[in-house]
């Protein structure tokens, strides 16, 4: 049974002046099996972070059903939603989204403290996850003291440490250098060595390489996807890189 | 598009579209304006000047000017500094898109420029308006009938204008300045550069606590008002010291303890509010002190003013136990027979009888209290009135014969026997023994003294003593002679009298009464041992005026004060707010509901808006003691009328205070839930 199954998701925002209708998601079909490292590609503006927040159950779809692991997530009740969210879904954001007015150890901790743990668990799961993270070090440092991958680091911790059942990157490298990002993507890799199922939308071309599989977006639909098979990162990366050259001009795959 | 246009249109535009902080700041103005043109239009009032008891208010109202001009001069630039903080990022933008800070420094001038005169025209209009009504209030206080002649008074407005434009070059120099210290990156990104934590300077916050601890323990220790006065200054400095302290690092301390109990902190509900209450206090710790500062003061004001017209009548009557009052420093009959006489002879020539004559002798002294011993020596009371643990009370001796008399009593005492009547005070012993003198057995106490009844004697704690005779009291104060030191004090005559007619005919009667007194003065010559004159007739009107004008500038202030409190609470809410919409999108994010968040936000906003009032609320319960009894310096002894309007203004404080978190916490949740 796949963990993630997106079936005709459907968007449209109603443009505030006029009647006009703005269509971000069209027909959104595909699923993820548990343990896949998926990326989603496309241009800006072509309803990416819209499907993140419908899978986020952040924002509702005008039509269609996301079920996560045979939960389906518009029948979560609005209340909900947000112990929904911390249970079972991880977020990485290419803004790293911490809070300033906490440490590195305490925007770790956020996601345990909102589901009650107690004291001596948290610090159980906080170290393994720190080393994992390469952060060890920082844990008692405040965000501004810190470098933005060592922030995105910490924003990863923050996302796995509750072991979700999807990880949820949107962007990820998007505010990082070359380097902080090869960095990034290697722990993104080992993650999901180790089972950890990852949904990342970006348009870094590098960043995708780093998938199992990469589905592309283009006017509310997906249009093409490319499964890694037996090839190495650079290759897929050409591969990629091929299909966006294709899909930008306008040719069929 | 005309250029010359441009500049003004671009202020006219930031004023727009800052309408949510520059509304406040320009009603704020205007509202200044107003409250210095009225004050100052009544100190140049001609009608109240020549109302009895005009000019002493007008002496008061013209201090009362200046305060408003440095209240004003402070409070504006502060509220300023919160505006240029906002509107950093905008100039940021301008900066980048080409202007340079000539041209941003210009649309400053404009809008400075355009934002007084609308304050000024709004400020003077409505302070004419309203002058009116202030100069028929205050003509009523006083007593005196009304006139309906309504004018303008240029002086006023010019005053108004020079001072306020001064002031306003002022915060535009301050903002030119800090726009120029800045470089645009930094214009762009000062509202969220990243914050240093809050450190915890716990040596700070014990300190505060200690000498708030101090301040308290002499608010409430100190009895004696002539000391508490000096006391009560001294209390003031402190508590303010204290209160900056405790606000600035005692709660960041109190967040820090708190973080580092790591059961109590990592737990939903303590988590966030403790962690960003640190940064809150870091950030507001010194406007909330003022506040809580600026609070007290009005609660403190208004009370005591309130509290000082509603007794008048009472403490005038204290003050002046009769209409007309003689207290001749002697007691020898060939003294007091002529000041007698001259009085007398007044009486007689209008025809007036004197009513509930009140004549006794009396022997003065301040004296220290160890147990039941007493001690007079000037130079020792002195040394001990310097010290924490002391005793000090104003003894009047008085003979049984005296005290028989007026209180329709037959005492008769021995040699060794004494009556003992306390005031403000307890004395819980069989023996009374006089340092270096003798021991007197109390033989029993004594209720009540109609002499008891003046202010001098219910200011301080006091102790009436009756003896056999005056010769005692002769003994006794030759025996206090005897004892080297710069202060004696002599036997008195006191001679006071009600008058059934009206109070001019009162007033007449009392100077008539001085002149003839002044008489025996210049034919006395060396031999003249003084006379303390009360005619309260004469005095009615300066009392009213005084205490009318106190009330009058209490009123004032209050109201300018309620108002600043007011405007800095609203700013803070406001920056808050921008502050915290970032935050409450990544809280969503991960997981915490909008009830959770929303719970979360309340509680810190609750606790940073009432603690100033609480904190308030218990410095008034301490000062209350001490300030009671600086009223009662003022002649003011109902204790129980003042317990009553202070917890009045408390209640209407904290109603006006809560209405203005409601309005505000409104605005606030609109800033934090609008999406960009």
């Amino acid at each position: 049974m796949p963990i993630l199954e997106v079936t005709n998701v459907k968007k449209t925002y109603t443009a505030r002046i006029g009647a006009a209708k703005v269509e971000a998601l069209k027909n959104v079909t595909f699923t993820a099996e548990k343990g896949e490292y998926i990326a989603i590609m496309g241009e800006s503006g072509l309803g990416k972070t819209t499907l993140l927040n419908i899978l986020a159950a952040l924002d509702k779809p005008t039509g269609g059903r996301v079920l996560l692991d045979g939960a389906e997530l518009s029948k979560v009740k609005e209340k909900e939603t947000a112990k929904f969210r911390r249970d079972n879904l991880g977020f990485v954001f290419q803004e790293f989204n911490l809070l300033d007015t906490f440490t590195v150890r305490d925007n770790i901790l956020l996601p345990l403290v909102l589901m009650g743990m107690s004291y001596p668990e948290m610090e159980k799961k906080l170290l393994p996850a720190a080393e994992k993270l390469g952060i060890s070090e920082l844990l008692d440092k405040y965000p501004y003291e810190i470098s933005g991958g060592q922030k995105q680091r910490t924003a990863a911790a923050r996302a796995m440490i509750t072991e979700p059942k999807l990880l949820l990157a949107d962007e990820p490298t998007g505010a990082l250098d070359s380097k902080a990002s090869d960095e990034l993507l290697a722990i993104f890799s080992k993650l999901n060595a180790e089972g950890q199922t990852i949904l990342m939308v970006t348009h870094s071309v590098k960043a995708a390489s780093h998938a199992n599989r990469v589905l592309f977006i283009k006017d509310g639909e997906v249009f093409h996807q490319i499964y890694r098979g037996g090839c190495g990162n650079e290759e897929l990366y050409k591969k990629i890189s091929d299909t966006l050259t294709l899909i930008a001009s306008g040719g069929a795959v | 598009m005309n250029a010359m246009l441009l500049y003004p249109r671009l202020a006219v535009n930031g004023i727009n579209k800052n309408r949510r902080i520059y509304l406040p700041y320009i009603l704020t103005c205007s509202g200044m304006i107003m409250m210095y043109y009225i004050t100052s239009f009544l100190t140049v009032s001609r009608f109240v000047r020549e109302m009895k008891g005009g000019e002493i208010m007008q002496q008061l109202l013209f201090m009362g000017c200046g305060v408003m001009i440095v209240f004003s001069a402070v409070f504006l630039f502060y509220t300023n500094s919160f505006i240029i903080r906002r509107r950093k990022t905008e100039f940021g933008l301008y900066n980048i898109l080409g202007m340079d800070k000539r041209n941003i420094s210009r649309i400053l001038l404009w809008e400075n420029l355009m934002i007084f005169v609308i304050s000024m025209v709004v400020g003077i209009s409505c302070g004419i308006l309203f002058s009116k009504l202030a100069e028929l209030v205050l003509t009523k206080m006083l007593g005196g009938g009304a006139s309906y002649a309504f004018n303008a008074e240029p002086k006023s407005i010019l005053h108004a204008l020079v001072y306020y434009a001064v002031i306003f070059l002022l915060i535009l120099i301050n903002s030119l300045r800090q726009i120029h210290l800045a470089n645009p990156i930094e214009l762009m990104k000062s509202e969220n550069s990243g914050e240093k934590p809050p450190k915890a300077n716990y040596v700070l916050a014990v300190m505060g606590a200690l000498i708030l601890a101090a301040a308290y323990f002499m608010a409430v220790y100190i009895k004696e008002p002539l000391s508490a006065l000096m006391a009560f200054f001294v209390a003031v400095i402190m508590v303010i010291g204290a209160t900056y302290l405790l606000f600035i690092s005692g709660s960041v301390a109190v967040c820090r303890v708190l973080q580092k109990n790591k059961r109590y902190y990592y737990r939903t509900n303590h988590f966030i509010s403790v962690s960003q209450m640190a940064y809150r206090m870091k950030r507001n710790g010194a406007g909330l002190a003022s506040i809580c500062i600026l609070s007290t003061m009005v609660l403190v004001t208004l009370s005591s003013t309130i509290c000082l017209f509603i007794g008048e009548e009472d403490m005038l009557r204290n003050r002046y136990p009769r209409n007309i009052i003689i207290d001749t420093y002697s007691a020898e009959e060939a003294v007091t027979s002529l000041i007698h006489k001259a009085a007398d002879d007044v009486l007689e020539k209008y025809g007036e009888t004197p009513e509930n004559v009140l004549h006794y002798s009396y022997y003065n002294i301040t004296a220290a209290f160890e147990g039941n011993k007493v001690i007079c020596d000037a130079e020792k009371v002195k040394e001990i009135s310097n010290t924490v643990n002391y005793d000090i009370r104003q003894m009047f001796f008085v003979s049984i014969s005296d005290y028989n008399r007026l209180m329709d009593k037959a005492e008769v005492l021995s040699e060794d026997e004494v009556i003992i009547c306390t005031v403000n005070g307890d004395f819980g012993f069989d023996t009374i023994a006089f340092d270096g003198y003798k021991t007197f057995s109390v033989k029993s106490k004594a209720e009540d003294f109609v002499g008891s009844a003046s202010a001098m004697v219910n200011a301080v704690e006091s102790v009436y003593i009756f003896v056999k005779d005056e010769a005692v009291i002769a003994e006794l104060s030759e025996q206090q002679l005897g004892i080297p030191g710069e202060y004696h004090s002599r036997m008195h005559d006191y001679y006071g009298f009600d008058l059934d007619c009206d109070e001019d005919r009162q007033a007449e009667i009392g100077s008539e009464i001085l002149e003839k007194i002044m008489a025996v003065k210049s034919e006395q010559g060396e031999n003249w041992k003084g006379v303390s004159f009360d005619c309260a007739a004469n005095d009615r009107a300066e009392f009213y005026a005084l205490y009318g004008g106190l009330f009058f500038l209490g009123i004032l202030f209050g109201t300018v004060f309620i108002a600043a409190a007011v405007l800095i609470m609203y700013y803070k809410q406001i920056s808050e707010g921008f502050e915290d919409k970032a935050k409450f999108g990544i809280l969503q994010k991960v997981g915490m509901t909008k009830g959770e968040i929303r719970k979360s936000i309340n509680s810190q906003v609750l606790t940073v808006f009432f603690a100033p009032l609480a904190a308030a609320g218990v410095h008034m319960a301490f000062a209350f003691g001490i300030v009671s009894r600086l009223l009662m310096l003022f002649g003011l002894t109902d204790t129980g009328l003042f317990a009553a309007v202070t917890l009045c203004c408390f209640l209407m404080f904290g109603a006006v205070y809560t209405a203005v978190y409601l309005i505000t916490s409104g605005s606030y949740y609109k800033i934090v839930s609008s999406r960009e």
